[in-house]
């Protein structure tokens, strides 16, 4: 597998505080990366990092296997958006795409492809200072796309889209990474990139608390079910048949756990023992999101 | 390099504040010339001298040209759009580079407009006075071209401030104080000092002889000096600091 990003032990350190601590991680050509962690994390300074805008403290960054800054044109290899909000408001979109353009050597022609691509083609010749929230995210994604980049690099683009605007955003970014394309998003919200992202990185205060497949995350979630029976005993018995281990919790209930609330509901039909109440508890996958980042700052 | 310079012409173009500056230089020309063409009495215009300061009109153009400089630099951080221009252009030294060769020749642009109406509605009152004209053809061209010469590298050096303030109101008030204030406080109080100051080596250039001025020459050489001074300032910070 190609290695997109090579984070080693990125460090920065704002005066006496450590924003960013020894981070390393990899992303492979091919996959969408989540990367979170509650606000004021470090994620922001680490995507400054990795583009250049700012200096490590310690450690390197590498981008194709170089240092974005030594990369020969990296706009026509890595799109980046960090702020939704990098417009100068009397400039219309479409100029302002065109003064970025240029500067990679992008033809006109290729500007007004991705203004259609992101929407905004009516709106183009608009001062910016005219387009809703939205509007913006999408002109940042377009200046973004303006290389045909094979890395795209967005921090927390769903902040202030409407749900439309959140799907919009997904079946997008799903299209984008079919090939062998390579995308980093960033959120504090799991939630909105969970159906987005097929890995996770999760930092807490500067540090790396996971680094995992989504699917091994979600295995995680709803990890224990509470069925309430008439039968506890005959409950137990039947479930332990399918290897599962049942605890008693009071009033004729049991929590069990390691299967899903379906699994308990049909093991229970079959074993023709009545269900009274069927609850799956704990963990959703939000839960765990703050379960992770909570214990990064104990 | 020459797609950067491209880019910075375009961000120049692209919104109504360059406009606005011309248009507010245009205006203040307008002002001056027809004030004094108008007003001051036709004594006051006898003698080579006297005429060339009343042609010297590029210390006006030339504090817009700085202003608009400021406003390249200043802007791209007041609205964050210098993220995005470091993204495609990592090389921050050929980010300086491109927006000092803009300013210059944005700069120039405003300096044909201003001597261009400066001189038309100038010579226009004064032969309409019946003032005779008595600048040689020498005189002529070195106001003009030392004029254009001057408005061009205002633009560049408000570049240079633009990247060591950042800050718009910042940047914009410290050319206005440094201008209109310092300089020529400087030069009333200690002349051999103050006549290195860019507006009065912008005066020695376009051939003024006022007390105590440079030789056009050195003037020349002394406003140039000023613009890769704060151009290198101004790279010098622009590298080190991180992009906010």
């Amino acid at each position: 597998m190609t290695r997109v990003v090579v984070a080693d032990s990125l460090t920065k350190r704002f005066g006496s505080v450590l924003a960013v601590d020894g981070l390393s991680f990899v992303l492979e050509a091919g996959t969408i990366t989540g990367f979170l962690g509650p606000n004021g994390a470090g994620k922001t300074t680490t995507l400054r990092m990795l583009l250049g805008l700012a200096a490590p403290t310690s450690g390197t960054a590498l981008l194709f296997d170089r240092p974005y800054a030594e990369l020969e044109d990296p706009a026509l290899r890595i799109g980046a958006v960090l702020e939704a909000t990098d417009f100068h408001p009397g400039r219309t979109g479409r100029d302002h795409l065109r003064m970025l353009g240029q500067a990679a050597g992008v033809p006109d022609s290729r500007v007004d492809e991705v203004l259609r691509l992101v929407e905004l083609a009516d709106a183009g010749r608009r001062r910016v200072k005219g387009y809703s929230l939205g509007m913006r995210q999408r002109l940042g994604l377009a200046a973004a796309l303006l290389g045909e980049p094979d890395l795209l690099v967005l921090d927390e683009p769903a902040n202030g889209l409407d749900p439309e605007g959140v799907r919009w955003l997904r079946d997008f970014l799903r299209a984008f990474a079919s090939g062998d394309r390579t995308v980093l998003i960033s959120s504090h919200v799991l939630a909105e990139v969970a159906q987005t992202v097929d890995q996770v990185l999760i930092i807490s205060r500067g540090r790396l608390v996971v680094e995992s497949s989504l699917e091994d995350l979600t295995s995680r979630v709803g990890g224990a079910v509470r069925v309430r029976s008439a039968q506890p005993e005959r409950l137990v018995a039947a479930l332990a048949h399918e290897e599962l281990k049942a605890i008693a919790s009071g009033d004729q209930a049991l929590v069990v756990h390691g299967a899903s609330s379906e699994r308990v509901g049909e093991i229970a039909f079959a074993a023709g023992i009545p269900v009274h109440e069927l609850v799956t508890e704990g963990s959703s996958l939000e839960e765990i999101f703050l379960e992770l980042t909570a214990e990064g700052e104990s | 390099m020459i797609r950067q310079v491209k880019a910075e012409l375009l961000k120049v173009r692209s919104t109504r504040t360059t406009i606005g500056l011309l248009l507010g230089m245009i205006a203040l020309i307008l002002l001056f010339t027809l004030l004094t063409g108008l007003l001051a009495t036709a004594s006051s215009f006898a003698g080579a001298e006297n005429q060339r300061q009343f042609f010297s009109l590029s210390d006006l153009a030339g504090v817009f040209s700085a202003l608009a400089g400021v406003m390249l630099v200043a802007s791209e951080y007041r609205y964050g759009t210098m993220r995005p221009t470091i993204l495609f252009t990592p090389h921050r030294s050929q980010v300086l580079a491109a927006k000092t060769a803009a300013g210059a020749l944005a700069g120039f642009a405003f300096g044909v407009v201003g001597a261009a109406i400066g001189w038309a509605l100038g010579y226009t009152i004064l032969t309409g006075r019946g003032i005779t004209i008595v600048l040689s053809s020498g005189d002529i061209s070195q106001l003009v071209l030392g004029g254009l010469a001057s408005v061009a590298l205002w633009g560049a050096i408000g570049i240079g401030l633009g990247a060591v303030i950042r800050n718009q109101v910042g940047g914009v008030i410290t050319l206005l104080a440094w201008g209109f204030v310092v300089n020529p406080l400087l030069f009333g109080l200690l002349p051999s000092v103050g006549r290195f100051m860019p507006s009065y080596a912008g005066d020695a250039l376009v051939g003024l002889t006022t007390n105590h001025l440079l030789s056009p020459t050195v003037g020349g050489i002394v406003l140039v000096g000023w613009t890769a001074l704060l151009a290198a300032a101004g790279l010098a910070l622009t590298a080190k600091r991180d992009v906010g």
